[in-house]
């Protein structure tokens, strides 16, 4: 059963140089609409189709910029496309990066909440997985402790923990190990093992090493299109031989790949 | 509209959890904690208390009853208003992780305020009995001015949620705006009263707060019914509301990118 199916997908952001520069982008947008012009457009992704079966671990991979991010997101449904279509059945679970969707000022238990209801989790569920949740963060007595005052360890383990026990269809992560010990990846590891097959998995990664272990399938993204997708083992052979051309320096590949 | 609605209905755990953490931050971190929810509202009253009494030698018996029956409501807009303005880019974090219906967060700003509000009743209360309001039926009517209220203030709300995410400087221009919609609206003084008499009509109808406020101070103070000019307030409010959701359904896939 095809759980997640992308069909010919392009995300345009307009180009913004400074930030600071947004109110008058804003009025010379209202101006340039009149005309009809779009030159500042950036297309993020661009002609993107791929399908991912219920079940599947997909390795997203690229460079720096390639649109890894932003298809996590269309597929999360925080980016409409702008054009093609984008199907999605089930519910979604998210593991953005470090402490996204964290807010600072509440306590881990506060944000454990916030985060379950948005993703969709009714509060007396959130209840039963609680214990669950702070116990694999092993946070202790911080969970009562605003978040800001996390270590970053403790922000990837309670990121973590929630999105592994919000039991949802499809789980999406971007940079699983952002920061944490050897005894949490090993934990981190165990945890991904148990769900794969079970649940549908999308990772970004730049560690290859991670991406072969787990994935049954690899999409290479560059500059917002797909270059080749299949075989864990075969994309990322290529992936890795031209990051070697391009770069020109196995130095790079290196902190690429680490 | 009425899909938002509904799509906002489903996911009012988040509306739910969002002002509860809201108003929990708020108040975390200072002394006196939640106590603030009313000095809050007591001190800005003393703070007009002085400037109108003494400073500009003003006043009339009902007069702290008076002001404090507008202020209370004119805040609750301005609150509404100003922490709509940000509301969507200061939670570029959840915004941009999961996907929930975005008007979720202007009006996490509403109910946040409502509460407020409603502190502010708390203290209001015995100042009637202090100061002598005329008791009446008509007090009934509250629920039906607060309602208005909210009805409008959704909406601008709304608008202001999808220009503050485009523009960074609406939130200075808003600043600007409510302060003078502030002073040409009756808070400190009655319309009757300020007003001179041949721009009394046009007044009424093209300041939508001139008849709420005059309803607030009407029905709790002065022991009459509303203004009949609150209807111009309840038009208005109507409209913007349908704009302001129809507006930012037009743009609500655009804010997420926007940021």
């Amino acid at each position: 059963m095809e759980i997640i199916k992308v069909t010919d997908l392009g995300i345009r952001f307009k180009m913004v140089k400074r930030k600071r520069a947004r109110t008058r982008d804003f009025l010379m947008d209202r101006l340039n609409s009149l005309r009809n012009s779009s030159s500042s457009d950036f297309w993020a992704l661009k002609h993107v189709s791929l399908s991912v079966i219920k079940g599947d671990t997909v390795g997203v991979i690229g460079r720096n910029g390639s649109g890894k991010s932003t298809l996590l997101r269309v597929i999360a449904g925080v980016y409409p496309p702008d054009e093609g279509k984008v199907s999605v059945e089930g519910e979604v679970s998210t593991l953005f990066g470090l402490g996204a969707g964290f807010q600072p000022e509440l306590s881990g238990l506060d944000n454990i909440y916030l985060n379950g209801v948005l993703m969709g989790l009714p509060k007396k569920e959130i209840d039963g997985i609680l214990d669950k949740i702070i116990e694999f963060a092993e946070l202790g007595e911080f969970i009562d402790m605003p978040v800001r005052t996390y270590s970053s360890g403790m922000h990837s383990r309670l990121g973590f923990a929630i999105a592994m026990n919000v039991t949802k269809d499809i789980v999406l992560i971007d940079e699983l190990m952002g920061a944490g010990d050897e005894s949490f990846r090993k934990k981190c590891d165990q945890e991904l093992s148990r769900i794969i097959g079970e649940r549908t998995i999308v990772m970004v990664s730049h560690s290859m090493p991670t991406i072969q272990r787990f994935a049954n399938k690899v999409i290479w993204l560059d500059k917002g299109q797909i270059v080749a997708q299949g075989d864990p083992k075969e994309v990322i052979q290529q992936y890795l031989t031209a990051l070697r051309i391009n770069a020109g320096s196995i130095q790079r590949v290196m902190t690429d790949t680490r | 509209m009425i899909d938002q609605l509904r799509s906002i209905w489903q996911r009012r755990e988040v509306l739910f959890y969002l002002v509860k953490y809201e108003l929990k931050a708020e108040n975390k971190n200072k002394v006196l904690g939640f106590l603030w929810s009313f000095l809050d509202p007591l001190l800005l009253l003393v703070t007009y208390i002085v400037l109108v009494v003494f400073i500009f030698q003003r006043s009339e018996p009902q007069f702290p009853i008076l002001l404090f029956s507008a202020l209370l409501s004119w805040r609750w807009f301005i609150s509404s208003l100003s922490g709509s303005v940000n509301s969507v880019t200061s939670k570029v974090g959840l915004v941009r992780t999961v996907r929930f219906p975005l008007a979720i967060l202007p009006l996490t700003k509403i109910i946040g305020g409502f509460f407020d509000l409603m502190f502010g009743f708390v203290i209001l209360l015995p100042m009637l009995f202090i100061f002598e309001a005329n008791f009446s039926v008509n007090m009934l009517w509250l629920p039906v001015l607060l309602l208005i209220q909210l009805i409008g203030t959704i909406g601008a709300s709304l608008i202001c949620a999808v220009l503050g995410t485009y523009l960074s400087d609406l939130t200075n221009i808003i600043q600007f705006v409510l302060r003078l919609w502030f002073y040409m609206s009756p808070v400190m003084y009655s319309v009757q009263s300020r007003i001179p008499e041949r721009y009394q009509t046009i007044y009424w109808f093209v300041n939508p707060f001139a008849g709420l406020l005059e309803s607030y101070k009407n029905i709790l103070v002065r022991g009459l019914p509303p203004s009949e000019y609150v209807a111009v307030a309840a038009v208005m409010a109507v409209v913007v509301f349908v704009v302001g959701f129809w507006y930012f359904a037009r743009d609500e896939h655009k804010l997420v990118k926007a940021i």
